[in-house]
């Protein structure tokens, strides 16, 4: 779990290079890649770097803890913060517990003197003057990521090329209307004048058969491709976005507040189901944060509404447990047919997919949740890049055709086991499995139908 | 050859009647074609045209497509506070206890999203071992079942009323009270034992209390503790260990299936089994119906009822014992009890004598022989005694004689049981019972007893309530919820508190029940911890009893038999009839006859051929109906030829006719009509399946007796019958079933019972030879021994006992759906797995064995013999590594993995039912209907209501009409074993993976594993020499191998 979040950061390091050239001067890129790692998955919840929220903002904490005189306590706090209050020497642990209205923060034992060292190396590091972390800004929109303006373009294209051909159609029928005027007025013959226009087309196409004939065959052929290809659309998911009974904002919450989809979709690498967050989880942090005053003050009510507090009321102590819960109920965004068994466990915790190879770049989505078309995700850093339509079944062998998995590496038993079998046939291997010098998803059988249909 | 046969078609042609020759002219005889077939009335009046047609065809296109462009909108729900141990999409497994009154076992439930889906038995705690029998495995849909009560009943009222309205009426009577009677199934916890003695303090007057409690099951094992009353001066069951019986003789008793705690006895027995251990048991069964553990005998002797007591007499006089007694027995039977006298002379106190009627006299006779074995202390425990079936026959029967009469208790509290529908005389006890000053029950349903009752409490379904049991005195056991209450039930225990005036209802997440157990629990183990005990679910104790002293005591004469005898048995799914509305239970194909959803007389074919009754039956063909006479009464059922019943005895399964009024106790308990809906009587009412046999019991010498004498006549009639399988013999094929005895197989020589399949072929002088089946090959061979795993399956025939566990194990993991009697009748039944039942013919010296090559007779093997040998045989997919149905599949539906898998694709499935027609096990499934909606299968299809549809396994895609389906060796269980061990970067552990088949399996004869892994149990039981695979000639390399059948015989075989 943690190789795969450190490989994710460092990609996103890369990206945003430019913001971090003192940074980067300052302290080794390994740790500094694990400080922001670690405030993703462990801070992020509660603090922000610039504001005060459910906990105090964190940049400039180590100043704040070395002003009170206890800059080696902050160490201690982190790590276990109940204890150090419990051992009473630290009046600045005091303070703050007072001034979060004895709010407990989280026990992170786990955590090594160095681990906590480079969160805080991290935060201090952040720049006060990102745009993105000022409040109530809309987030700021990636104009290459609009999404839908492929698909207008090409929407357009469509209807140029069905002008065109109504212009040619119409072009075509005066032209042969005036050479079928000239003719009779030439000819003066007045039989001519008796034949329709479908019988003049008949005997004109009868006349150059072969052509007409050719040409018929492209044309029904072209007519039977097109009608194919539109049955191949149907029931394609592609864009797809219900209305949601409450406005979330991706990009606030994954994006400028930078926590990791896993706190919030935490069964994701524990079960079938990435799980939407229960009402809890959202009040970890909105029991503090209630937007109170900014246009989605509204969206965060009902967050409370749904907890089983009262919003109208808000005594002085904060607001009131009405103890009557009303579970929100959210629209299915990505759904499957059931005859189709898919696992994010599987694809996040053992081939280490990103959640951006299927959904995209959620840090930059304003919008209610919606499938990404294809072309989406291949515009993100990182994703394989596939052809077919988000998803498909398609979609999904393409990828399991692409993808490679690491088999004979030491780091997975069961996979050193496998290649450990395998290679007792030396010619099978050859055949089956490297003749491309890699082993991808399908040639370990994720091609097979049992793989997803049972 | 100067003589020519004629065979006529019937009496019609032998007399050339003018009907016969005006239908010989037609190919259809029969007019009432299409429209009958259809049995729609209107269709006469419409004509569709082919325009119409083509009309209907091209707007349900189009409609179909742009439905198809319309996405439906899904919700999702996440929980307001997430339970802790609770995933969406991950299974969690709960150690928990099962009682009913009639089975145990430590079980664990699967829950997925809160709901428990599937039960299987704990293998790591409890004296059970992880054996269940159908009814647990299937009690879980039970939990599911709408008919259920979900609220308090007041008589004649439609509408529920309030709990605290009923308690406090109920108080009220109980106070006003003289005498007070508590009925109840024999109580195993100690907890509500506790709580009724709370309650009998309570009710008391000048210190005596009012209460008098009462305990009392469906079905009696009365004799045998009166027996031991007798000799021991204690009335107690014991406990048996088969593990320790190197001879086992059974009279009557279905110790493997129906008898006392016969999944315990069931793992015992499948220890000694085994022909490659240092001994095999020898198994004598005496009895007169075939049940399932006569099947599995070595020797099986065929007795009347009323030779019981002659076969024990005799073989306690062959081992120079007195029994006081003596009786004639039969020829044959007589040989066998030579033998089993012969053997129990080696096996001396490592034997064990069981008797499973319900005799006092013949239980001390059984005690006698025992003792004169010296099996108490070695095979029969009596210090660690069985705290189950504790019903007094006696004392029961007078408190229905005193309702009856008028004379019942002030007030009536039946927790849980039915005696209006299992006591002799229920229909009068049902009209005393509604004469009480005050009568109240618990009952889960609304049934024949609950019906008359002036409140029902309804109780918890098992999976829903804190329980505390203690099945045997060195047991403790906890049983646990896994499901917030559905309904608005209440567990007893917390009603008697309440009702004593001890507690108050706690509501719907009521933790009375759980207080009560757990400081129960801390009074008796003040040092241990409650979340422990509930986490392993059970624990066991040291018993302070001692071994009693035996007292020898005489017997009365025994019943007289007479010239045809009846006997009353269980079957192993429908048991006393509690659970029969359940319809997984009702199809479940009966282990010996493999009949499905009735109940009827069986009767040796021989016998009733003899008595010119119709011995074979088929899609068209139904059986003859016959009249039983037994106590003064009749009933009429169909007569089905039961091959190894002996002769001049029939046999009727208990359990049926539930619902005579039509209560609702359940849909699946009700004959259902061709075309769905419920099959009405003149009356309106629902008719039950089969015929009540409770009312034919009665007393004989204290305790309730299952045999009689009975006479029986021919009625007029032929009634269809739904049989999963219509032919009993294997007809020689060896290559099917083999069987051998342990004479042969030890000396070691597998040619001689297991030899090669030979094909013929020219070498390379041109010269035929003989060569082994594997040196032959069609098709390059499937990668499937290098690459990854590969999955297999050995079924061992000589642990097979064909109990079912599997069968419904497997519906419950599969989703496999129930069809009903219609559809079994004409063979499209979808158990993915069945077990195929062959008797011996006289044609064959052991099953599938010729007796002699050259003058074999297939007409003659076409017969079971009079007192066959019988052999079970689990059947499901293959996963042939050739496997014909791939090849023959248009569209790749059906494909093979590297893994050794048969896939099944049911959404690429078109149905053209190719890969049926070519698979040489029948073992593919066609889905005929759209069972979870079509309206035929409404009342029966558990999937049709919303309730019943929770049962499901999310894992599993439903299937709906025209795809095929069949075992996937339960892939979704593969796949989550593979991932686990990705997850966790490790092997997959050997034993890891379990298909619901060989989980359920009792005596552990299903073995399945990765055949690639080296050190896998798979490899080395499939490289046994007694491994063999069915129909290994046709070349198909199935990776399911059988282990031949060994019967612990004096003879070559």
């Amino acid at each position: 779990m943690e190789i795969s979040n450190i490989q994710q950061v460092t990609r996103s390091l890369v990206f945003r290079l430019s913001f971090f050239v003192i940074a980067l001067a300052l302290s080794p890129m390994f740790a500094f890649a694990q400080g922001e790692a670690l405030f993703k998955s462990k801070c992020a919840s509660c603090h922000q770097i610039h504001k005060n929220g459910t906990g105090p903002m964190l940049s400039g904490a180590r100043q704040r803890w070395a002003d009170a005189g206890e800059a080696e306590l902050i160490i201690k706090w982190v790590q276990n913060n109940a204890a150090l209050r419990a051992g009473g020497k630290s009046k600045r642990a005091a303070a703050v517990f007072k001034e979060y209205a004895g709010s407990q923060m989280t026990v992170f034992a786990d955590l090594t003197d160095d681990q906590v060292n480079s969160i805080l190396d991290y935060v201090d590091a952040q720049p006060k003057d990102d745009g993105k972390a000022v409040p109530g800004d809309t987030g700021a929109v990636d104009p290459n990521a609009v999404p839908g303006a492929e698909e207008e373009e090409g929407g357009g294209l469509g209807f140029i090329w069905l002008i065109m051909a109504v212009l040619f159609v119409v072009i075509i029928l005066s032209v042969g209307g005036v050479r079928r005027q000239l003719k009779v007025a030439s000819s003066g013959d007045e039989s001519m004048d008796k034949l329709s226009y479908f019988e003049e087309f008949k005997a004109l196409a009868w006349k150059y058969r072969t052509i007409s004939g050719l040409v018929g065959l492209v044309v029904v052929i072209a007519v039977l491709v097109i009608i194919f290809k539109g049955l191949y659309t149907i029931n394609i998911m592609e864009g797809y976005q219900p209305s949601q009974p409450i406005a979330f904002p991706h990009d606030r919450h994954a994006g400028v507040n930078g926590i990791d989809c896993k706190y919030c979709h935490n069964s994701v690498t524990k079960s079938k189901s990435a799980g939407l967050p229960t009402v809890n989880v959202c009040m970890n942090c909105h029991k503090q944060i209630n937007g109170q005053g900014k246009p989605f003050e509204g969206e965060i009510k009902k967050i409370y509404a749904a907890a089983g507090w009262d919003p109208s009321i808000k005594p002085a102590g904060g607001y009131k447990y009405m103890k009557k819960e009303n579970p929100i109920v959210w629209n299915k965004v990505h759904v499957l047919p059931d005859h189709v068994y898919f696992n994010h466990s599987q694809h996040v915790v053992v081939g280490g997919i990103d959640c951006k190879q299927c959904h995209g770049d959620m840090t930059k989505m304003n919008e209610a949740a919606k499938v990404q078309p294809i072309e989406e995700l291949n515009k993100v850093d990182g994703n394989i890049k596939l052809s077919k339509a988000t998803l498909t079944m398609g979609w999904c062998i393409e990828c399991h055709g692409a993808k490679e998995v690491a088999i004979g590496d030491g780091k997975n038993g069961y996979y050193d086991e496998i290649h450990r079998r395998l290679k007792k046939d030396k010619n099978l291997y050859k055949k089956y499995l490297d003749n491309d010098g890699k082993i991808t998803a399908n040639e370990l059988g994720g091609w097979e139908c049992a793989k997803c249909h049972y | 050859m100067g003589i020519t046969t004629k065979y006529w078609k019937g009496v019609e042609e032998l007399k050339q009647t003018p009907e016969f020759l005006k239908q010989r002219e037609s190919e259809f005889p029969f007019q009432n074609s299409i429209e009958s077939f259809l049995a729609d009335e209107n269709l006469n009046e419409t004509s569709t045209g082919r325009r119409d047609f083509l009309k209907f065809l091209g707007f349900s296109v189009a409609a179909a497509t742009l439905a198809a462009c319309e996405a439906p909108v899904t919700k999702a729900v996440p929980y307001v506070v997430k339970p802790e141990d609770v995933t969406p999409g991950l299974a969690t497994m709960y150690a928990s206890t099962y009682y009913d009154g009639l089975s145990y076992a430590s079980i664990l439930v699967k829950t997925r999203e809160a709901r428990p889906i599937f039960i299987k038995g704990n293998k790591d705690f409890g004296f059970t071992h992880g054996t269940v029998n159908p009814q647990i495995i299937a009690s879980v849909l039970g939990l599911y079942d709408s008919e259920r009560l979900n609220s308090v009943r007041k008589k004649g009222t439609a509408d529920s009323i309030s709990v605290n309205v009923a308690d406090g009426e109920i108080i009220k009577s109980l106070k006003k009270a003289k005498n007070i009677v508590l009925l109840s199934n024999t109580v195993i916890s100690p907890s509500v034992k506790m709580a009724i003695d709370e309650f009998s303090k309570v009710y008391a007057e000048n210190g005596t209390s009012k209460v008098n409690w009462i305990q009392y099951d469906a079905i009696s094992y009365d004799a045998i503790r009166k027996a031991n009353l007798a000799n021991f001066g204690e009335a107690f069951i014991p406990s048996y260990d088969f593990s320790k019986a190197k001879t086992i003789v059974s009279i009557g008793a279905d110790f493997l299936s129906t008898w006392l705690l016969s999944n315990e006895y069931a793992a015992q027995y499948g220890l000694t089994r085994n022909p490659d251990a240092k001994w095999m048991s020898k198994h004598f069964q005496f009895e007169s119906i075939m049940s399932i553990t006569g099947s599995n005998a070595d020797y099986r002797g065929q007795i009347k009822p009323s030779e019981n007591a002659a076969v024990l007499a005799y073989i306690i006089k062959g081992l120079g014992g007195n029994a006081g007694y003596s009786g004639s027995i039969n020829g044959d039977a007589k040989l066998k009890a030579d033998q089993a006298i012969k053997a129990l002379k080696n096996s001396k106190n490592e034997s064990l004598v069981v008797c499973g009627s319900n005799n006092i006299d013949e239980q001390i006779l059984t005690n006698t022989l025992n003792n004169l074995l010296k099996a108490y202390g070695t095979t029969i425990l009596p210090a660690d005694a069985v705290e189950m079936f504790k019903s007094d026959d006696k004392q029961a029967d007078k408190l229905f004689k005193d309702i009856i009469a008028g004379k019942g208790p002030d007030v009536l509290i039946n927790l849980g049981t039915n005696p209006v529908y299992s006591y002799a005389n229920g229909s009068e006890l049902s009209k005393g019972l509604d004469k009480l000053n005050m009568y109240v029950s618990t009952s889960r349903y609304l049934d024949e007893s609950a019906n008359v009752a002036a409140f029902v409490v309804p109780d918890h379904h098992p999976l829903e309530s804190w329980n505390d049991f203690m099945p045997k005195t060195t047991h403790y056991a906890v049983a646990q919820p896994t499901i917030r209450p559905l309904g608005n039930t209440y567990a007893v225990l917390e009603s008697i508190l309440v009702w004593a005036g001890a507690k108050q209802r706690g509501g719907k997440d009521s933790a009375v029940a759980y207080d009560y157990i757990k400081a129960n629990h801390n009074t008796m183990f003040p040092l241990e911890d409650f979340a422990m005990l509930t986490h392993n679910s059970c624990k066991s104790l040291t018993s302070a009893r001692e071994l009693p002293v035996f007292k020898t005591v005489g017997i009365h004469a025994p019943t007289k038999g007479g010239g045809l005898e009846v006997v009353f048995y269980q079957k192993s799914a429908i048991r006393d009839g509690a659970m029969s509305s359940n319809p997984w239970l009702q199809e479940m194909p009966d282990p010996i006859s493999k009949v499905t959803w009735d109940n009827y007389i069986t009767m040796n074919p021989l016998q009733m051929e003899e008595k010119g009754f119709v011995t074979t039956f088929d899609q068209e063909h139904g059986l003859n109906m016959a009249k039983v006479e037994v106590n003064g009464m009749s009933l009429t059922l169909p007569i089905y030829p039961q091959p190894g019943q002996a002769f001049d005895t029939i046999g009727i399964a208990l359990g049926y006719g539930r619902g005579i009024n039509g209560e609702a106790i359940g849909r699946g308990a009700y004959q259902t009509k061709e075309y769905g809906g419920f099959d009405l009587d003149d009356k309106g009412n629902k008719k039950p399946i089969g015929t009540n046999l409770y009312p034919y019991i009665k007393l004989v010498n204290g305790a309730f007796s299952y045999a009689y004498v009975a006479s029986m006549s021919k009625v007029d009639g032929e009634y269809p019958i739904a049989a999963t399988q219509i032919h009993h013999t294997v007809m020689g094929r060896d290559s099917i079933v083999r069987e051998t005895s342990l004479l042969t197989y030890l000396k070691g020589d597998r040619a001689d019972f297991n030899p090669p399949h030979m094909l013929q072929r020219l070498n390379e002088h041109g010269h035929h030879e003989e060569a082994p089946l594997s040196e032959f090959d069609l098709w390059n061979a499937h990668p499937i021994e290098k690459v990854g795993h590969r999955w297999g399956m050995t079924i061992d025939l000589s642990s097979c006992i064909g109990c079912g566990n599997c069968l419904i194990a497997c519906q419950s993991e599969n989703n496999v759906p129930v069809v009903g009697k219609d559809e079994v009748r004409r063979g499209r039944e979808m158990h993915w797995l069945r077990i195929d039942r062959y008797f011996a013919s006289d044609e064959e010296s052991a099953v599938g064995k010729k007796r002699d090559d050259d003058n074999f007779s297939y007409s003659k093997a076409e017969i079971a013999a009079k007192n066959p040998k019988v052999v079970h045989m689990p059947m499901m997919c293959h996963h042939c590594n050739h496997a014909p149905c791939e090849t023959v599949c248009p569209v790749a539906a059906t494909t093979h993995s590297n893994e050794g898998l048969n896939q099944m694709t049911y959404n690429r499935c078109i149905g053209t039912r190719y890969c049926a027609n070519n698979c040489p096990y029948k073992v593919r499934r066609f889905n005929w209907f759209n069972y979870p909606s079509y309206k035929k299968f409404t009342e029966i299809n558990p999937a049709q209501d919303d309730l019943g549809r929770m049962v499901l396994n999310p894992d599993v895609t439903v299937r709906t009409r025209g795809v095929m389906e069949k075992c996937s060796l339960c892939v979704q269980r593969i796949q989550s074993t593979k991932l686990a061990a990705k997850k966790e970067a490790r092997t997959i552990v050997d034993g890891e993976f379990a298909t619901a088949c060989s989980e359920s399996c009792p005596t552990n004869a299903i073995i399945v594993g990765d055949w690639n892994d080296s050190k896998s149990n798979i490899l080395k039981s499939s490289g046994d020499k007694r491994a063999y695979q069915a129909l290994e000639e046709v070349g198909i390399k199935p990776n399911i191998w059988y282990k031949v059948k060994v019967r612990n015989e004096e003879v070559q075989a």
